[in-house]
């Protein structure tokens, strides 16, 4: 099955065009891995996903099911709300700084969105949560608040605050980027184990060792546009495309 | 000057009697309850002017933007008129029935509206400092706005809104005062009452003290409260 596709997508900020012309499906299970330079859409592209922005032109389907099409930044089709509301809590997003809520311990990081969009019973909300924090290794942290974590366990956390809404997919923008070197690992090793689960991901990533160990395909994007993509070995050992070439390059 | 001493001779300067000290408490009392009402409502109010501030809905912005003007960029003492005096007035001409306000309900009135104004922008200050990240986590989520600004986004200002909040109370108690324009007796009035009727300035003093008692004590307690709500910040 189809879990996302995105059709012709196209975003602008004012004059400056950011997406033009993203097409772009990705398979159940599958883990498509992303890079490229700043400034070239990355995240712009995840954020559309799940509405953070809406698109300025295109279509996205999430399950085969239309949750934008827009022409010109209008709308194309009215969806409704609610359908649009529930294909979006479809993807789980983990952010770069984390963002947890700091006013709020870590079980309750977790259980809230559950709670209020959900409105799961609360037993339940925790049990789950405390199955989620013992997969990402930080049960006995439950009660802390985030700030008395590291960036790495933050961050594990807010990979189970994100599954705690049972999303199909999960975007990771830059997981690790944000943390110190030593930290890298326990954050990649939390989303190698759910690649493992057969979760559907995509992850924008400058990590590319992990990238060539777990993605099913790598896309690199050029100023709004995916130059290349195929396997890991195929876009990280052997780019055809000169700007994918030059790129490698900086980077390793 | 000779009045003066009369009372000075009498022995009656330093010694409170009993009528003079329940004058006393019953001032302090008004003073307290204005400022009081005042808070709240201003809070609550504030956080409705607030949120005007920041929507997307140019009716509800435009409305908070005046209502801010107005009340910030007007005399205290004017808002104080406005309702006490000229709202009458105005009901007069319009009905032909007369009506007068109770002067203590038309303090509560105009301190809370006045509050409401200053606390909005403190209010809007401490939500926009708020990261970008933390609504967009909760977006992300499936939160709507709503459930987003009342569960994530405020609860986090508390800390940052307490400081102010002791500030806007501590200023909120001071400026009651006025209210002696509009037949209240306060504590300020009470006691100048005293003085001019005795002539001794030892009730000035009184005045002092209690202010300074008030304000110390609202100074201590939102010091605490602030520490306490601090308690996830490491
Ligand atoms: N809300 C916004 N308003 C205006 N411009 C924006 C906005 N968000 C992103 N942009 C611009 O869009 C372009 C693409 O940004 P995006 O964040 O998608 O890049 P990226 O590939 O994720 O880069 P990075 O590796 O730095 O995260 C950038 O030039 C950025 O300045
Ligand atoms: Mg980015």
């Amino acid at each position: 099955m189809s879990m996302v596709k995105l059709v012709n997508v196209r975003k602008s900020f004012g004059d400056l065009e950011v997406l033009k012309g993203v097409n772009l499906e990705v398979q159940q299970g599958e883990v498509v891995c992303i890079i490229g330079a700043s400034g070239s859409g990355k995240s712009t592209m995840l954020r559309c996903l799940n509405q953070l922005e809406r698109i300025s032109d295109g279509e996205i389907y999430i399950e085969d099911v239309l949750s934008d099409k827009r022409a010109n930044n209008k709308d194309l089709m009215k969806i409704d709300p609610a359908t649009v509301q529930s294909l979006c809590t479809e993807l789980g997003m983990v952010f770069q700084n984390f963002n947890l809520f700091p006013h709020l311990t870590v079980m309750d990081n977790v259980t809230i969105a559950p709670l209020i969009v959900k409105k799961t019973d609360k037993k339940i909300a925790e049990t789950r949560a405390l199955d989620l924090l013992s997969m990402v290794g930080l049960s006995e942290k439950k009660d802390e608040y985030p700030s008395r974590l590291s960036g790495g366990q933050q961050q594990r956390v807010a990979i189970a605050r994100a599954l705690a809404m049972d999303p199909k997919i999960m975007m990771f923008d830059e997981p690790t980027s944000a943390l110190d070197p030593e930290l890298v690992g326990e954050v990649l090793a939390t989303m190698r184990q759910l690649a493992e689960k057969g979760m559907t991901m995509l992850i924008v990533t400058h990590e590319i060792g992990f990238a060539r160990e777990v993605a099913d395909r790598v896309i690199f994007m050029d100023s709004g546009v995916i130059c290349e993509e195929g396997t890991p070995e195929e876009v990280l050992l052997n780019p055809k495309e000169e700007r994918t070439k030059s790129f490698l390059n900086k980077i390793l | 000057m000779g009045q003066c001493s009369n009372f000075y001779d009498e022995g009656k300067i330093n010694v409170l009697n009993e009528t003079q000290l329940w004058a006393i408490f019953d001032g302090t009392i008004v003073t307290l309850e204005i400022a009081i009402v005042a808070i709240i409502f201003g809070a609550i109010f504030g956080v409705v002017v607030a949120l005007g501030r920041l929507s997307k809905n140019k009716v509800a912005n435009v409305l908070s933007w005046f209502y801010i003007w107005f009340f910030r960029g007007t005399p205290m003492l004017l808002q104080l008129f406005i309702i006490f005096y000229a709202i009458p007035i105005i009901y007069l001409d319009a009905t032909g029935i007369t009506f007068t306000v109770n002067p203590m309900i038309a303090a509560f009135v105009a301190f809370s509206l006045n509050a409401t104004a200053y606390l909005a922008e403190i209010i809007r200050a401490a939500i926009e400092s708020i990261d970008g990240g933390q609504m967009e986590a909760s977006k992300a989520l499936g939160m709507s706005y709503r459930q987003a600004m009342t569960k994530i986004i405020i609860p986090q200002t508390y800390k940052r809104l307490v400081a102010p909040l002791g500030n806007e109370l501590i200023m909120l108690l001071k400026d009651t005062s006025l209210v002696s324009t509009i037949a209240l007796f306060d504590l300020l009035r009470t006691t100048k009452t005293m003085a001019s009727a005795t002539g001794s300035w030892i009730y000035y003093i009184y005045a002092a003290a209690i202010y300074l008692f008030l304000t110390t004590i609202i100074q201590v307690v939102f010091d605490m409260m602030e520490k306490k709500l601090g308690i996830y910040e490491r």
